[in-house]
């Protein structure tokens, strides 16, 4: 049963590009967030969000996906507490800036990008 | 003489007593007019900031996004 199963599969490579493409997906950036943020090119602001410090296609690809992530992330939390999805990112984005490493970017108060 | 006395001093004493009596203060306990009115709004405000304080820490715990 098994067999018959992998060489149906076998038989259409189609599926099996699919089935690859499926899983190279899961990292289809060629830079990842934390190499992003570690190389200067991404950093944290105030509120909440990530922002492009140095310009590149590659580190705003992927900040505007990451981005996307979080903003439906604050939204969950605002709706399931009835506050304002604003709020969260605003709180979010100063526990982001306390967390973030050292050398990594961050947004001061005159909303400069400072390293920290 | 002695009778004298005893009435200067029950004068007195009545005087003072009359002057004391002044001076006691009325304590008058009476109920509200209006309900009573507590404000829970700050304690509940303060839970939901803990909530979400809690929430956003395992948000941040994920790298793939923070």
């Amino acid at each position: 049963m098994k067999s018959m199963q992998l060489k149906t599969l076998l038989q259409k490579p189609t599926l099996l590009l699919l089935l690859g493409l499926s899983l190279f997906s899961l990292n289809a950036f060629a830079m990842s967030l934390q190499e992003a943020k570690s190389q200067g090119y991404l950093g944290e602001q105030l509120n909440g969000y990530l922002g492009l410090v140095q310009n590149n296609s590659e580190a705003k690809a992927v900040m505007d996906d990451v981005n996307n992530k979080r903003r439906a992330h604050y939204e969950t939390i605002a709706k399931k507490n009835n506050i304002s999805a604003a709020d969260v990112a605003k709180l979010a984005g100063e526990k982001a800036i306390a967390a973030t490493d050292k050398g990594n970017y961050v947004q001061n108060a005159q909303g400069k990008w400072v390293k920290k | 003489m002695k009778i004298i006395q005893l009435q200067q001093v029950s004068i007195g004493t009545l005087l003072l007593l009359a002057a004391l009596q002044g001076c006691a203060p009325t304590v008058k306990i009476e109920p509200p007019d209006k309900p009573i009115v507590i404000n829970l709004n700050v304690k509940i405000e303060h839970e939901i900031k803990i909530k979400v304080d809690k929430e956003l820490d395992q948000l941040l715990s994920d790298d793939k996004l923070f």
